[in-house]
């Protein structure tokens, strides 16, 4: 029997679709971000490097919107044809969808890894990844509409619990490893744009979700709100990281993140120790990214070759969990998430740029009103 | 070359592939199998004996057809008499038990034996009979409820449903009378929903009483009361209810239809009507509201719901229904906001502990002891020292033990029942501590998840709860934290796949909406709450006028 409400397509809220943009956004970065920024910027001026890189991203996302919004009710996938013709359009669409793939593998991967080490040692990796992944199968196979909705519950969460964990670590917050400020000049701060840049992957799904968006004309105020809070956050986390453990002790780590929640502990709560909780809700995470990228990618199949999505949806399972066993040890791993990341901001920076441009000259579909 | 994947990974890949599409399969055969079974259905046969003759108007073959077709049941009685002042036979068919042996004697018997056809009338019936039952109807029988058939099976019909029927000499056609007197009881406080505060009413067993009890709960114009007949082989009235300028046009549509698709024999309680209109039957969780508060049955009309009620049982069913709900109370909002709040909140918290506190114990205790206080776990540890199981069977037993503790409590009679619980909850459990099979960190867990799951307001929500917290405490065996988290990840997928007659299961918590939340952790003032919720797309959107 089927709902009454249901109307002819799924249709996501603007709240929903800023709530996915947080979510994808939120992934495995949030464990290494400082670290990635330290080694590349080698100064404690980096937290200025995430305000550059989130205005950057700010540019690209209102470019993706603008896009999106002259082909309502469209994807990507389906509108690119329109613009670059047939075949070019089918290249870059899969690009697109092996990226999405790619970061899909590479979240599970970063999750094995990491729950493999923290929560359970010993645990064949094929174990949590195979329950992971069908749950978030489970999931997917509810549309996207669901998909939104799940993010919703989980994103308060989140935020709640990330909140409490690095807030709690301001007790060995020492305001010097942040100083001098800008005691290396300026150029540091530019060479910690790109790793933060890379954490920033996530916008590029509104190419997908504003053609679901039951209010397209808010958009833009959905991408605002869906990468604002993320660039709060991970300001936040840098601040923090490198305020508690000094950009030394940053760089020496993994998992800088992670280990300053590790590395106090607060007498007279229940909890002494929130490692457990920051695990939970970084799993949390990166269950919504791997599941919004899975079904993005499954989504592109379908609509590439006009069919219904759940067969794809199926067949993405052992695509995404091989590409994810590729990398031989964490450091490939981290080696392929860099290269993707790299990959996205050409992808997602240039290309719909000039795709924009040109459906602008051409005077290719619906001018937004 | 040494990045192609070996023999075992694709092994792992093609498992991962094939299981959940065998699990898509099963469930879909599940579904069709259900399908099927409940449209090859045979209608009944028609009983036989009960031929549709019409009544002939002779007295004689009259008598003996009705007997045929019922005077072998044991408690259809049959009296014969002669209306005074004429020779006219006439018989008064009724089922004993069913039908109120006062009205029978003092309204029908005595006006026709004692006072029967008055002498200025008796000579025009001799040509034309049928005005001899007009007279009857109009005249002599004091009823309210009275009316003619013609046929020998719709008669027999009513007399069996507790209507008396006169059979009178030389009339072609039968009178039924409204006579039933079934035996119901009184309206009572609800056993199941007990309130501090609020009316201390509850449905009976009896349609019109509790239909009544809805009329009867204030004076509106817009409650309406429609009547269906479900069951094939045992007729049953049931009545959707629902406010007519407040619900959704299309939710009613959709329960009509759903239940004129009923096709059961005899629909015993409402539970079978729940399970027969129902979205999803695979879900552990409720898609339907039951309770036996005409208060709530009101409160859910007013919010642009509708309701159910079956003849023959305390329990009305509301729908649609949303997670949300089955954890609040009529009386959070007859006990001012700040307290209801209070209460509300407090009652999430113990849904969360009660499905969920276990789970985390087996997880933290069996894998990650590092994540607790030092202190706290060296306590633990210790008091587990003797107890030769893992924590997960430990907690096993207990938790059965305990769900057979309170199952035993129900079916116990009232006056041992407390007694009962106190022997198993404080004696079992102290014995268990000091014979060392458990720890009494445990016991203390235990405890606290089964008094938190009595905090549950719908019964049957509590149920699922407790079904889940089996399924997350195997989670958290198998894969400690991080099994506990996709467990409730698996549920949150679950619950915001599930639709309750098209509403979705987790509204209103989403989407995000704040119109809708002032009425969820939070039970805001009732002078704030100006909007009926969203969610259910009534037609009138203001509380107010």
């Amino acid at each position: 029997m089927s709902g009454i409400n249901n109307g002819p397509k799924d249709q996501i809220t603007t709240s929903q679709a800023a709530v996915m943009v947080i979510n994808y956004m939120l992934g495995a970065g949030i464990l290494t971000l400082p670290r990635t920024m330290v080694e590349a910027a080698k100064t404690s001026d980096v937290w200025m490097s995430i305000l550059i890189s989130g205005v950057i991203i700010l540019v690209a996302g209102w470019v993706i919107v603008k896009l999106c919004r002259r082909f309502q009710g469209k994807t990507v996938f389906q509108f690119m044809p329109e613009i670059t013709g047939k075949w070019i359009a089918f290249i870059i669409s899969m690009i697109i969808i092996t990226y999405f793939i790619t970061i899909s593998a590479f979240e599970i991967r970063i999750m094995a890894e990491v729950t493999g080490f923290y929560l359970l040692e010993g645990t064949p990796a094929w174990a949590i990844v195979m329950t992971f992944m069908w749950v978030g199968l489970y999931l997917i196979l509810g549309g996207i509409n669901c998909i939104a909705r799940l993010y919703e519950i989980i994103l308060p969460i989140t935020l709640v619990f990330f909140l409490i964990a690095i807030l709690l670590s301001s007790r060995i917050f020492d305001v010097n490893h942040l100083r001098p400020l800008l005691g290396s000049g300026i150029k540091p701060v530019l060479q910690g744009i790109k790793p933060s840049l890379l954490s920033f992957t996530g916008y590029e799904i509104m190419l997908v979700t504003t053609a679901f968006m039951k209010n397209p004309k808010k958009a833009n105020k959905a991408m605002m709100a869906g990468i604002v809070v993320p660039v709060i956050i991970y300001l936040i986390t840098v601040i923090m990281v490198i305020g508690g453990m000094s950009i030394n002790g940053v760089e020496k780590r993994t998992w800088p993140t992670l280990d300053l929640v590790r590395s106090f502990e607060v007498q007279g709560l229940f909890f002494e120790r929130f490692e457990s909780l920051l695990l939970v809700i970084w799993i949390m995470q990166i269950f919504s990214t791997f599941t919004v990228t899975h079904y993005a990618a499954s989504l592109g199949w379908s609509q590439l070759f006009k069919k219904n999505v759940r067969p794809f949806i199926f067949a993405m399972l052992p695509v995404i969990y091989l590409i994810a066993m590729i990398p031989k040890d964490i450091n490939e791993a981290f080696k392929l998430g860099d290269m993707f990341g790299n990959v996205s901001v050409y992808l997602f920076g240039g290309i719909p740029l000039i795709l924009l441009l040109i459906s602008i000259l051409l005077k290719k579909g619906a001018k937004p009103n | 070359m040494s990045y192609l994947p070996n023999w075992s990974l694709l092994v792992q890949a093609f498992l991962l592939l094939i299981i959940p599409i065998l699990l898509v399969l099963l469930s879909r055969v599940i579904r069709k199998s259900l399908k099927t079974s409940m449209d090859s259905h045979s209608k009944p046969e028609k009983e036989i004996g009960l031929t549709d003759v019409p009544i002939s108007g002779t007295y004689d073959s009259d008598i003996a057809s009705i007997r045929k077709a019922i005077g072998d049941q044991a408690d259809v009685w049959i009296r014969e008499m002669v209306i005074r002042g004429t020779e006219i036979r006439a018989a008064l068919v009724y089922v004993d038990g069913l039908t109120d042996n006062d009205l029978i004697d003092t309204h029908l018997i005595a006006p026709l034996i004692l006072r029967g056809v008055a002498e200025e009338h008796r000579t025009s019936f001799l040509d034309s009979p049928l005005s001899l039952s007009t007279y009857l109807m109009e005249q002599l029988i004091p009823v309210s409820e009275i009316k003619k058939v013609t046929g020998l099976q719709a008669f027999t019909e009513g007399i069996l449903f507790g209507k008396t029927g006169l059979l009178v000499e030389g009339l072609p056609e039968t009178l039924l009378i409204g006579s039933a007197n079934g035996k119901s009881r009184n309206v009572e406080e609800p056993m199941s929903e007990a309130l501090l505060r609020g009316p201390r009413t509850g449905f009976t067993e009896r349609l019109s009483d509790n239909t009544g009890l809805l009329r009867r709960h204030g004076q509106n114009e817009s409650l309406v009361l429609t009547k269906f007949e479900v069951g094939s082989r045992v007729k049953k009235s049931l009545v959707l209810a629902y406010m007519r300028d407040i619900v959704d046009p299309n939710l009613v549509d959709e329960v009509t239809l759903r239940i004129q698709n009923i096709d059961i024999d005899d629909p015993i309680e409402s539970g079978y009507i729940e399970q027969l209109i129902e979205d999803n039957v695979l879900s552990p969780f409720q898609q339907l509201q039951n309770t036996e508060r005409p208060d709530r049955v009101i409160a859910g009309l007013l919010e642009g719901r509708a309701a159910i009620l079956l003849d023959g049982t305390p329990f009305a069913l509301v729908l649609p229904v949303t997670f949300s709900m089955l954890l609040q109370s009529p009386e959070d909002y007859y006990e001012r906001w700040i307290p209801g709040s209070f209460i509300r909140f407090l009652r999430f918290f113990a849904a969360l502990l009660a499905l969920l506190a276990p789970a985390l114990y087996i997880s933290f205790i069996s894998f990650h002891p590092g994540l607790i206080p030092t202190k706290l776990a060296l306590s633990i540890i210790e008091t587990r020292q003797g107890v030769p199981f893992p924590s997960f069977i430990e907690a096993m037993i207990m938790e059965i033990s305990i769900e057979i503790l309170r199952e035993a409590g129900i079916r116990l009679p009232k006056p041992i029942g407390p007694a009962m619980g106190i022997v198993g909850g404080l004696i079992i459990g102290d014995a268990a501590v000091n014979a060392g099979i458990v720890s009494p960190f445990l016991v203390i867990v235990v405890a606290v998840t089964a008094i938190s799951s009595f905090t549950i307001p719908v019964y049957s929500a509590g149920i699922t709860l407790r079904i889940l917290r089996f399924t997350g405490m195997l989670c958290a065996a198998a894969l400690g934290l991080f099994g506990v988290v996709m467990f409730f990840l698996l549920i949150c997928s679950h619950l915001v796949r599930l639709k309750s007659f098209g509403v979705p299961y987790v509204s209103p918590i989403v989407p995000y909406g704040l119109s809708d939340w002032k009425d969820l952790f939070i039970r805001f003032p009732l002078k704030s709450m100006k909007k009926r919720p969203f969610m259910f797309n009534p037609k009138d959107k203001d509380r107010r006028n």
